[in-house]
């Protein structure tokens, strides 16, 4: 159980940023989730790739941002996709029969 | 699934509870929710659960616990009464996992109702994804409206009843 959560930013390009998310998206922990994915919406960045890697445990409040960074970036045109998913959060993702509605990587890009 | 009026709840009254159960008092503060994790572990180690189906237990007792402080108290702080126990009913063994609250919002909903509904894919919107959540991982999900709150009790069948690949 990892209660505390980390992000590390990468920009892939000049248009692609990659965050990296540690530890666990719950109810306590998702609205910073929420305030490091929102300012990447913007129209200069057209693809936003989410690597979930060392993410074990995520309930719906953390899925629920997850949407709403899918809808951020159908408005501003963007391309958002989540990666390297364990398989319990992958799990939550078929639960919730959202695993095909994102779109989603087996492992980060280099 | 289930609701009814009641005066309040016996919760050790089905079956015989094994040695060691686990009660706690808290309030209804979100980072609770990492104390009730540590004893969803405990009690899905005991009963010798996948990681997959501990995983998906814990999802279940977030949730409840979840809707309880977002909901039921409307995020004040409030109390709730957590308890847990393995229980023998005839050749059967359960994991049931008792909420008791204090809330003044007496929850008069149908998780069947609600959950049968399908997904709008096209038109998600954040929130009320925890109930489905529930609903596809418990194998039942009660619930009892009292005089001066609620009463949730969420029951995972051991072993037989115990299915890590099923689709929900």
């Amino acid at each position: 159980m990892n209660v505390a959560l980390k992000f590390e930013r990468n920009e892939l390009s000049s248009n692609e940023v990659q965050l990296k998310v540690v530890g666990d998206v719950t109810i306590h922990t998702s609205s910073r989730l929420r305030e490091q994915l929102k300012p990447l919406f913007t129209v200069k960045i057209k693809r936003i790739q989410v690597v979930l890697d060392q993410v074990d445990f995520m309930d719906s409040s953390g899925i629920a941002t997850l949407v709403e960074g899918m809808q951020w970036s159908r408005m501003t045109g963007g391309h958002f996709v989540l990666s390297g998913l364990s398989d319990n959060v992958r799990d939550v993702f078929s639960l919730a029969k959202l695993d095909t509605v994102f779109e989603i990587e087996d492992s980060p890009a280099a | 699934m289930a609701s009814a009026g009641t005066d309040d709840i016996a919760t050790s009254s089905c079956g015989n509870s094994l040695d060691g159960k686990l009660c706690l008092q808290l309030e209804s503060n979100s980072d609770c929710i990492d104390v009730l994790r540590s004893m969803v572990t405990v009690m899905t180690a005991r009963a010798a659960m996948s990681d997959l189906r501990s995983n998906r237990v814990a999802i279940a007792v977030d949730e409840l616990f979840a809707n309880i402080a977002a909901h039921a108290y409307g995020g004040d702080p409030g109390m709730v009464e957590f308890e847990t126990a393995i229980y023998n009913e005839n050749e059967d063994q359960m994991l049931i996992f008792d909420f008791r609250d204090y809330a003044q919002v007496r929850w008069h909903g149908d998780i069947d109702k609600i959950t049968s509904q399908p997904l709008d894919v096209e038109h998600l919107c954040p929130g009320g994804l925890g109930l489905r959540l529930i609903h596809s991982v418990a194998d039942c999900c009660e619930h009892n409206v009292l005089k001066n709150g609620n009463h949730w009790r969420l029951i995972f069948n051991i072993g037989d009843g115990e299915n890590d690949e099923c689709s929900a």
